[in-house]
């Protein structure tokens, strides 16, 4: 009885935040239909980078501190296979994807397989040293400098009633719900996929019914890596490459699964809404529009101050 | 059944467990002993979560010893732990499912498996959508070993069943053990000797990493030694 209150009191509040949040979507929309569109997209974009390290972190609790380092190097992989052999970086997601799983599984038994189960620590200064190898060794192989590709196709754009948009972000938009999906698949429809779940919820709990543990840890983190690795072709295709630019996006992301709720893949989609849809609304405004990164500040520290607020409730 | 022979067992240079055998057949057995004697290092020997320095694990003429936990779970040893060790934010139906889903023996039984648990556990009919760590320290015992059996082991393991549980929980825990014993081979360690010693066949004494004393349950329960060491007679 009490517990079928505290579900319903839940999916109210659950339903309360969504409607929030959609009701938040319209008001911009109907304000400045523009800020709209490139807000869905970045918040895509977000999503996009976020999932594979929800998957890592919130799912079977490895913190890789070298997740954007590990998207620079495939977005450069997918900048020398167009600047070598003019594949284009679109394509060359798929090899990425196959490439950077092998890459996981190299960097998971050269490191990360002997540090599993111990303090969360150890964890930290691996992933951090292993951001430092990428992006230092990614500056001896291709120098500090800039680098985009020149592609027609991105800077392709529509109009609709008046409101001039970019279409090519939609890209963004497409994957991020191309990697949720498969996500959400993975974790409800397949035995691995419950294996994860299990794995991360109680990982000698997990070994006591027959999971092969390791197995479960080495087979995310790979998926994790190939992800986040292949959609760094997808966004090179848009953004200025350097050496130096995943750590950005480790942050972002790790706040992201911190906000949308470590274990919930949908949560962090609607973190990356909210970030993404407040930082576009600050940055269309002139005289503001500098302030833009407060709001992923203000988006950690409001949801901290909640959830510290709801334990003391409770 | 199943059979350890001469097991020596260390951690570090301490030796835990010295030449130890015993046997479980089709039959329930107990292992009772002080706190340290040895009784949870037996059970994680058994699960390759501590590999012994000699002496042998043998489940149906098979060796155990070389094998993963998980692959000696597949083979038909079940074991519900002494912290239970649920999936604290799964509902109790995922927590049963996840028992079965990774032992292909037992996958091809799921629903056959899924109504011997709850006719053993009704009130588990009722939680089915219930998250196992929102449950009282009875009930997600319960779970765990629906989850266990959840398996078809040829093996059932508790380590300390009664740990931690109010009074008319254990004895409920223990009634039920006394009806699962006549489908499967059942091996429990507790400190719970009173309790325990009816609801099984056999029993061994572990003091100090040894066997000391192995006889029925009727005959422990009538020996000087047990009833004031362990009884409190």
């Amino acid at each position: 009885m009490i517990n079928s209150i505290v579900n319903q009191f839940k999916q109210r509040n659950f339903l309360f935040g969504f409607i929030l949040i959609l009701a938040a979507i319209i008001l911009i929309g109907i304000y400045k239909p523009a800020v709209l569109v490139e807000g869905l997209q970045r918040s895509a974009l977000y999503a996009l980078i976020a999932l594979p390290m929800a998957l890592l972190l919130g799912i079977v609790d490895i913190i890789n501190l070298a997740h954007g380092e590990f998207m620079m190097v495939g977005a450069y992989f997918a900048y020398f296979m167009s600047a070598q052999f003019g594949m284009d970086p679109i394509v060359s997601v798929l090899p990425a994807l196959l490439i950077f799983f092998i890459f996981g599984l190299i960097v998971y038994y050269l490191t990360f397989k002997h540090i599993i189960g111990k303090p969360p620590l150890n964890q930290l200064l691996l992933g951090f040293g292993i951001s430092l190898i990428l992006s230092e060794g990614m500056t001896a192989i291709a120098t500090n400098a800039p680098r985009k590709l020149s592609l027609d196709y991105v800077s392709s754009s529509a109009s609709i009633g008046g409101v001039t948009f970019g279409t090519f972000e939609f890209v963004y938009v497409a994957g991020a719900l191309i990697v949720l999906l498969g996500m959400q698949l993975l974790l409800k429809k397949t035995a691995t996929g419950q294996a994860a779940v299990a794995v991360g919820q109680n990982p000698r709990g997990a070994r006591v019914v027959g999971i092969n543990v390791n197995n479960i840890y080495l087979l995310i983190f790979c998926v994790s890596i190939a992800l986040i690795s292949a959609i760094g072709p997808l966004f090179m295709t848009r953004y200025t490459l350097f050496p130096q630019m995943g750590s950005s996006f480790t942050l972002k992301s790790f706040s992201l699964v911190a906000v949308g709720g470590m274990g919930s893949i949908t949560g962090v989609v609607y973190a990356a809404l909210i970030l993404g849809m407040g930082e576009t609304l600050v940055l269309s405004s002139l005289k503001y529009g500098k302030w833009a990164e407060i709001i992923y500040f203000a988006l950690i520290i409001g949801v901290i101050m909640y959830r510290s607020h709801q334990r003391q409730v409770k | 059944m199943l059979e350890v022979k001469k097991l020596n067992v260390f951690y570090g240079k301490l030796q835990i467990l010295w030449d130890l055998s015993m046997q479980v057949g089709n039959e329930s057995v107990g292992i009772f002993g002080p706190n340290g004697a040895g009784k949870t290092t037996l059970i994680h020997a058994i699960l390759g979560l501590v590999k012994p320095a000699t002496g042998e694990i043998i489940l149906e003429g098979e060796s155990l010893l070389a094998m993963e936990t998980d692959h000696i779970i597949k083979q038909g040893i079940s074991i519900v732990p002494q912290d239970r060790e649920l999936f604290p934010f799964m509902t109790v139906a995922e927590n049963l499912r996840t028992g079965n889903a990774y032992i292909p023996r037992a996958r091809k039984k799921y629903k056959e498996r899924l109504e011997y648990v709850l006719t053993m556990f009704p009130i588990l009919k009722e939680r089915l959508d219930q998250p196992a760590g929102s449950m009282s320290g009875g009930q997600q015992r319960m779970v765990a070993i629906g989850r266990a059996l959840m398996a078809d082991p040829k093996v059932l393991i508790l380590d300390e069943p009664s740990g931690g549980l109010q009074p008319s929980i254990v004895t409920e825990v223990f009634h039920r053990l006394k009806e699962i014993k006549n489908d499967v081979s059942i091996l429990v360690t507790e400190q719970n000797v009173r309790q325990c010693l009816k609801a099984i066949d056999r029993g061994y004494i572990l003091e100090n990493g040894r066997i000391a004393m192995a006889d029925t349950a009727a005959n422990l329960a009538g020996n000087d030694h047990i009833r004031k060491s362990y009884l409190g007679i």
